[in-house]
C-alpha cells in the first residue's frame, strides 16, 4: 500500500495522551512546534515564491538592491517571451514541444515494454528472477555521465546523436527498470485467481491478462507512467551531450542555455521555468497517492 | 492476497494458478508468454546499458580518443593504475565524500525532524507534506539555475535579506568552504522532502496501540520516541539514505550549473571530473576506466540498498 | 539463467565493433590531414538547400542570422541560413562531439581560433589555401588578422606566414575593450595599467558601492585564462615557446609572476565580493547596475550595455552614452590587447553540395561591400577598408576600439590539446583569484600541468587526469 497524502490527514495524531496536569505544558509545546513548522515551510517554500515573483517582474526591479519583495510593477512580458521572440515561436517553445515530443513517446515506449514484464515477473515462476530483477534495478543506478561516454559513441555509429529517437531509447532504457519494479508491485496486489477464474471459464492466460487483470491495472499504470514522464521531462544529462540543434534540443538544456550569453534575463528564465516545472507539479499532485512508491523506484511501497 | 511488500520471492499464488488438469500445456504457453513479455524489455537494457558498458570497459584498457581518431592501442591497466594513483583523483573523491555525506546526513536530520512535526499535528496535514514536496519536483536545471540567482553575492535575495540582518554579503559561490556548503544546502534544499515523504511513510505506519501502551506506562516522550518510534522507522529512513547516497554520488547537472565546480577545483565531484577528462580533452579510454570505477562504486552501494530492502521485506 | 550467453556474445561484438571503429579511424590520422576544399567554387545547386551554422548563444549569432537571410538570399533565393546556437559552455563540445561522429547537423562551424588545431589535426574542416588563393583578395586584411583566424600551424604574433595553410576566414573579430564611468572617472581614460589601478582604487573609495573593477574570473569557456593572459601580456610575458613547445619556465617566469601578482593582488581587491564567477553577462549587468568604474569585456558582447532596458544608467542610449566611455586597453610594458573573435570553417562531414554553398557563401562576406553591411547590421568585420567605413565607426561606440586595437592583437595556443591547456589555466586562474591557492603555486601548477599535456604522447593511460 503506498502512502498517501490524504490518508496521512485521515490516521489520528502519532502522540499519546497527556495528562490533565502537563496539558498546559502540552499547549505551549504545541505552539512551539507549529511555529516550527510554520518556519521549516517558509524556508522550504521560499525559494519556488522567490522564481515565481521574479517571473512576473520588470528587469529593472530583478536587480534590485535591497530585493524587492512586494513593491514592484507587474509584468507579463517574460512569460511573452518564453513563447514568442521577434521572428515569431521562440527556440524555447520549440524545446518545450521537443520535451512533449521526447518525455511523451518515452514513456509510452517504457510501459508497453515494462508493464508486461511486470506482470511476467509478478506471476510466473522465472529462473534466478532475484537476479534478473536485481540487473534490471542496477541499470537505472548508473551514473549518468558515465553511461553517455559509450552510449555517445555507440550513438555515433547509428546516427542518433543530435537525434530525438535517441534520446527516447536512453530515456525508455532508464525508465524501464522503473516501470518494471513499480509494476511489479501493482501486479503483486491483483489477486491471480481471477485470471486462474477466467481461464477456467476458456479464456487462455494471454485473454485472461488482457481481459480482467490489465483494467485492474490501470491506475497503477497512470500512475507509474506519471514518474516516468516526470524523469524525462526534468533529464539534463543525457539531454545536454547527446543533442545540439534547436530543433532537438528539449527543454531543460534550453533553460540552461538562457545565461551564459552576454546579459542574463533572469526574470525570462524565472518565467520560463515556472512554465517548465508547472505540468510536473500537477502531474506529482494527480499521483500523490503512490508519491513514495514513484520516488524509490517503486521499492519503497508502503 | 500474500503480503504486498513480497519483492522477489516466488508468488504463493504461482501453485494454485495451475489446476492439475491441463498443466503441461497451460506450462508451456505461460513459459512462452513469460519470454514473449519479458524479452523485449530485458533486450533494451542489454543494448542501452550492458553494451555500452562493455564497450566502455573495453575502452578502459585502451588509449582511445574519441575526437583524435587512430587506432585505439592497448595499455591494459595503465589508465586504472593511473586513476588510482593520481592526486586529483583523490581530491575529487574526498570532495564528494563530503558533499554525499554532509548532503545527506542534513537531509536525514531536517527530513526527520519536518516529518515528525508533520505527524503529530491533526489539520493540514495533507496540505503541508505537499507544499513540502514541490522543491523535490522540480528539474535540477530549474534548482540549480535559481539558486544561483538567489546567492548571487550582489544581487541575489539571500544576501538581500542577510544585509538587512546586517550580515556583510557572503560569497556563497566563490570561496572553497561555502561553495561546498553552499552545494549541499541546495541539494539539501531538494531532496529533505524525500527523506521526509519516506519518513513520514514510517512514522504514521507506527501502531498507535503501541503509544498508548507507553503512555500507560508514563513513558517519558524521549523514551518513546527512542525505543518505539525510531526502530520502527529506522530500517526505512535506511533505504532512503542509501538511495539519496547513491543519487547524491552520481550527482552532475547541480555542480554544472551552480558553479561548474569553482572556485578552482575546490567543488569538483567525481562525475563532473569524469567529464571534464571525457569531453573537454576527450580521454576517451581514461574516462571509461573512470567511469566502469565509478559504476563498481554504485553496485556496491546498490547492492547494500537491495539487501537492506530485503531484509526490511522479510522482517 | 539466460542472459549471461547473451552477454557473451554481445561482448564479443562490442570488442569487434569497437576495434572496427577504432581501426576504420586509422585511416586519416596523422597532422595536416584535413581534406582540401577545390580552389574553385564547384556549381551550385538550383533546389532549396539550407546553410547551417553553429555557434552559441549571444546577440551576433542573432544578427548574423538575420543579415544572411536578408542579403546572401539575394543572390541565392534557394538558400535559407539557418545559425545553430548552444549554450556558450557546450560550444565546443557540441562542434567538437560532432566532428568525433563524423557527421554534422551545420555546414559552417564557428570556431574559436583556438580550436582551429585541434580541427586541422582531426581531419574535421577543410583546407581553404587553394580556394582562398583563387578567390579573396588577402591584400585588404591586416596580415596577422587574417592568419589569425585560419591559419595552422599558428602564426607568430602580428605575422601571417604566406607558406602556411588557411583553414578558415575571419567571421566576427573581436577584443576587450575598457568600459569606463565617464560621470565618475571623468572623460579621459587611464593611459597605463599601473594608472588604470590607481584610478580605480580612487573611485571606488570616492564612491561606496561601486566597485572599481569588474571583468572575467569564472572557470568555464576561457574566462578566467584570457584575463591572466592580457595582463601577462600587458606585462610582458609570454605564454610559452611555440619551437620549441615549452611552457613551464616561460610562463612562470618573472614577467608572468609579475602579472599574476598584478591581478591577484592588485586588480582582484578592486572587484564586487563574490565576482570570482564572472563572465561576460556578469560583468555586463554590474555595468549596467552602475556597479563598477572600469570594466573590460569583449566588444561583440557589449552591445546591451546601451539598451536602456537592461541598464540604470539612463533611460536612453544618449543618456547612457553620457556616463559609458568606451576605450583601447591602458598599455604597460607592451601594448598588447587580447585576440577574439571567430572565424567561419568547412565541415569535412557536409554534402558536397553544402561545402560548395559554403565556399560561396565565405567568398560573398569577403567582399568589400558585404563587410560594410556586415558593420552596419551590427558585426564586426575584417577587411582593412571596412573597419575604416564609417559604416562601422558611427555604428556603436567601441566599434572605434577595435579598429584601433587591430595591430595590438595577441591570440592563445591554438594547439590540438587546446581544450586541456584553457581549462588548467582556468582553474587555476580562479582558484587564485578566489584564494583557494596561493598565486605563485597557481601560476607554477598551471606551467607545469600544461608542459604535462604537450609533452604526453599517446599510447600512455590516463591522460586528460
Amino acid at each position: 500500500m503506498a502512502v498517501s497524502v490524504d490518508k496521512t490527514v485521515s490516521t489520528g495524531p502519532a502522540r499519546g495522551r497527556t495528562s490533565p496536569a502537563r496539558r498546559t505544558s502540552g499547549r505551549g509545546r504545541s505552539v512551539l512546534e507549529i511555529a516550527l513548522l510554520t518556519v521549516l515551510a517558509v524556508v522550504m517554500l521560499f525559494p519556488v515564491l522567490w522564481m515565481i515573483e521574479t517571473a512576473f517582474k520588470e528587469n529593472r526591479d530583478v536587480y534590485a538592491i535591497p530585493a524587492k519583495f512586494f513593491n514592484f510593477t507587474v509584468t507579463l512580458d517574460h512569460f511573452k517571451d518564453v513563447f514568442v521572440d521577434s521572428t515569431g515561436r521562440s527556440s524555447l517553445s520549440t524545446a518545450f514541444l521537443n520535451s512533449v515530443v521526447v518525455a511523451g513517446v518515452s514513456t509510452v515506449l517504457a510501459t508497453v515494454l515494462g508493464v508486461p514484464a511486470a506482470w511476467a515477473y509478478s506471476r510466473f515462476a522465472v529462473k534466478a528472477k532475484k537476479d534478473q530483477l536485481f540487473f534490471i534495478l542496477s541499470t537505472r543506478f548508473m551514473p549518468p555521465v558515465v553511461v553517455v561516454i559509450p552510449i555517445f559513441l555507440m550513438y555515433r555509429q547509428l546516427g542518433l546523436i543530435d537525434n530525438k529517437l535517441g534520446l527516447i531509447l536512453i530515456y525508455t532504457a532508464f525508465n524501464v527498470p522503473f516501470t518494471i519494479w513499480m509494476m511489479k508491485g501493482f501486479v503483486d496486489e491483483v489477486p491471480a485467481e481471477y485470471e486462474d477464474a477466467a481461464m477456467l471459464d476458456g479464456y487462455t492466460r494471454l485473454q485472461a491478462f488482457w481481459k480482467f487483470t490489465l483494467p485492474l491495472l490501470l491506475p497503477g499504470i497512470a500512475a507509474t507512467a506519471v514518474f516516468a514522464l516526470i524523469f524525462s521531462w526534468n533529464e539534463f544529462v543525457f539531454a545536454i551531450f547527446l543533442t545540439s540543434s534547436d530543433s532537438v534540443r528539449t527543454a531543460p538544456p534550453a533553460i540552461a542555455g538562457l545565461i551564459g550569453g552576454t546579459t542574463v534575463d533572469w526574470g525570462l528564465v524565472a518565467a520560463a521555468s515556472v512554465v517548465f516545472a508547472l505540468p510536473v507539479l500537477v502531474f506529482a499532485y494527480l499521483v500523490r497517492k503512490h508519491l513514495v512508491a514513484g520516488v524509490t523506484l517503486g521499492a519503497v511501497r508502503r | 492476497m500474500s503480503d504486498p511488500v513480497t519483492l522477489t520471492t516466488d508468488h504463493p499464488v504461482q501453485a494454485a494458478a495451475t489446476p492439475p488438469a491441463r498443466g503441461r500445456s497451460r506450462r508451456l504457453s505461460d513459459r512462452w508468454l513469460t519470454v514473449a513479455f519479458i524479452s523485449p524489455a530485458l533486450l533494451l537494457l542489454l543494448a542501452m546499458s550492458v553494451f555500452p558498458l562493455l564497450w566502455a570497459l573495453y575502452l578502459s584498457f585502451t588509449d582511445y580518443s574519441a575526437t583524435r581518431g587512430g587506432s585505439a592501442n592497448f595499455v591494459w591497466f595503465e589508465n586504472y593504475t593511473a586513476i588510482l594513483t593520481s592526486a586529483q583523483v583523490h581530491m575529487r573523491a574526498l570532495t564528494t565524500l563530503i558533499y554525499v555525506v554532509g548532503a545527506v546526513a542534513l537531509q536525514i536530520v531536517l527530513g526527520f525532524s519536518i516529518a515528525y512535526l508533520i505527524s503529530r499535528r491533526t489539520n493540514g496535514r495533507g496540505l503541508l507534506t505537499t507544499l513540502f514536496l514541490v522543491p523535490m519536483m522540480l528539474s535540477p536545471v530549474v534548482v540549480g539555475l535559481f539558486w544561483k540567482f538567489m546567492l548571487d553575492a550582489q544581487f541575489g535575495v539571500i544576501n538581500s535579506l542577510l544585509g538587512s540582518l546586517g550580515v556583510g554579503p557572503v560569497e556563497w559561490l566563490t570561496r572553497q568552504n561555502t561553495a561546498l556548503i553552499s552545494l549541499i544546502v541546495v541539494d539539501t534544499w531538494q531532496w529533505t522532502p524525500f527523506i521526509m515523504l519516506i519518513a513520514l511513510a514510517g512514522l504514521t505506519a507506527v501502531p498507535k496501540y503501541l503509544y498508548e501502551a507507553a503512555s500507560i506506562d508514563r513513558a517519558s516522550e524521549w523514551f518513546r520516541f527512542r525505543t518505539i518510534t525510531l526502530p520502527l522507522v529506522w530500517p526505512l529512513l535506511l533505504i532512503a539514505v542509501l538511495f539519496r547516497a547513491i543519487e547524491a554520488f552520481r550527482l552532475f547537472d547541480l555542480v554544472y550549473i551552480l558553479t561548474s565546480g569553482g572556485p578552482g577545483v575546490s567543488t569538483e565531484t567525481l562525475s563532473f571530473h569524469v567529464y571534464k577528462v571525457a569531453f573537454l580533452g576527450f580521454n576517451t579510454g581514461t574516462a571509461s576506466a573512470y567511469g566502469i570505477l565509478m559504476v563498481l562504486i554504485v553496485i556496491v552501494l546498490a547492492q547494500l540498498y537491495m539487501r537492506y530492502l530485503n531484509k526490511l521485506k522479510e522482517d | 539463467m539466460r542472459y549471461p550467453k547473451r552477454i557473451g556474445r554481445l561482448s564479443v561484438a562490442a570488442m569487434l565493433l569497437a576495434t572496427a571503429v577504432a581501426c576504420g579511424g586509422g585511416a586519416d590520422e596523422g597532422a595536416t590531414s584535413a581534406p582540401k576544399a577545390p580552389a574553385d567554387i564547384p556549381e551550385l545547386t538550383k533546389d532549396p538547400l539550407t546553410l547551417s551554422f553553429i555557434w552559441f548563444d549571444w546577440p551576433p549569432a542573432h544578427a548574423l542570422e538575420a543579415f544572411a537571410n536578408a542579403e546572401y538570399t539575394k543572390g541565392r533565393s534557394n538558400v535559407t541560413i539557418k545559425v545553430n546556437t548552444v549554450p556558450n559552455a557546450n560550444w565546443h563540445d557540441a562542434m567538437f562531439t560532432q566532428f568525433a561522429a563524423h557527421k554534422t547537423d551545420f555546414d559552417i562551424p564557428i570556431l574559436d581560433s583556438q580550436h582551429i588545431g585541434e580541427a586541422v589535426t582531426n581531419g574535421n574542416i577543410l583546407d581553404l589555401t587553394d580556394f582562398v588563393k583563387k578567390n579573396i583578395d588577402v591584400n585588404a586584411y591586416n596580415p596577422y588578422l587574417l592568419a589569425a583566424y585560419g591559419q595552422y600551424p599558428q602564426a607568430e604574433t602580428g605575422k601571417r606566414d604566406e607558406n602556411a595553410s588557411l583553414y578558415g576566414l575571419p567571421l566576427l573579430g573581436d577584443t576587450w575593450t575598457m568600459i569606463y564611468r565617464k560621470d565618475l572617472i571623468g572623460d579621459n581614460p587611464p593611459k597605463t595599467w599601473d594608472e588604470m589601478i590607481s584610478v580605480a582604487q580612487k573611485c571606488q573609495t570616492d564612491n561606496p558601492g561601486v566597485s572599481g573593477l569588474a571583468f572575467h574570473q569564472a572557470n568555464g569557456s576561457d574566462a578566467a585564462a584570457v584575463t591572466y593572459n592580457t595582463v601577462n601580456g600587458i606585462y610582458g610575458g609570454n605564454l610559452w615557446d611555440p619551437k620549441a613547445r615549452k611552457i613551464n619556465g616561460i610562463m612562470n617566469d618573472a614577467a608572468g609572476q609579475e602579472a599574476m601578482d598584478v591581478l591577484v593582488n592588485k586588480m582582484k581587491p578592486l572587484t564586487a565580493p563574490g565576482s570570482g564567477n564572472w563572465f561576460i553577462d556578469e560583468v555586463n549587468a554590474a555595468v549596467a547596475q552602475g556597479k563598477a568604474c572600469i570594466a573590460f569585456n569583449w566588444i561583440a558582447a557589449s552591445g546591451g550595455l546601451l539598451d536602456p532596458k537592461q541598464s540604470t544608467l539612463g533611460t536612453t542610449r544618449e543618456e547612457i552614452l553620457g556616463k559609458l566611455g568606451f576605450a583601447t586597453l591602458p598599455s604597460q610594458k607592451t601594448d598588447l590587447v587580447p585576440l577574439g573573435g571567430m572565424g567561419m570553417h568547412v565541415s569535412a562531414y557536409s554534402s558536397p553540395e553544402k561545402q560548395a554553398e559554403a565556399l560561396n557563401f565565405m567568398k560573398w562576406f569577403e567582399q568589400a561591400d558585404v563587410q560594410k553591411k556586415w558593420a552596419a547590421a551590427g558585426g564586426v568585420p575584417s577587411r582593412t577598408d571596412a573597419l575604416q567605413s564609417p559604416e562601422f565607426l558611427n555604428a556603436g561606440p567601441f566599434n572605434k576600439v577595435y579598429t584601433d586595437s587591430v595591430s595590438r592583437m595577441r591570440d592563445m595556443w591554438n594547439v590540438p590539446e587546446y581544450a586541456r591547456l584553457v581549462d588548467i589555466e582556468n582553474t587555476n586562474v580562479n582558484a587564485a583569484l578566489n584564494g583557494a591557492k596561493p598565486p605563485k603555486q597557481a601560476l607554477d601548477d598551471i606551467a607545469k600541468e600544461q608542459q604535462a599535456v604537450l609533452d604526453a604522447g599517446s599510447g600512455k593511460g590516463g591522460g586528460g587526469l
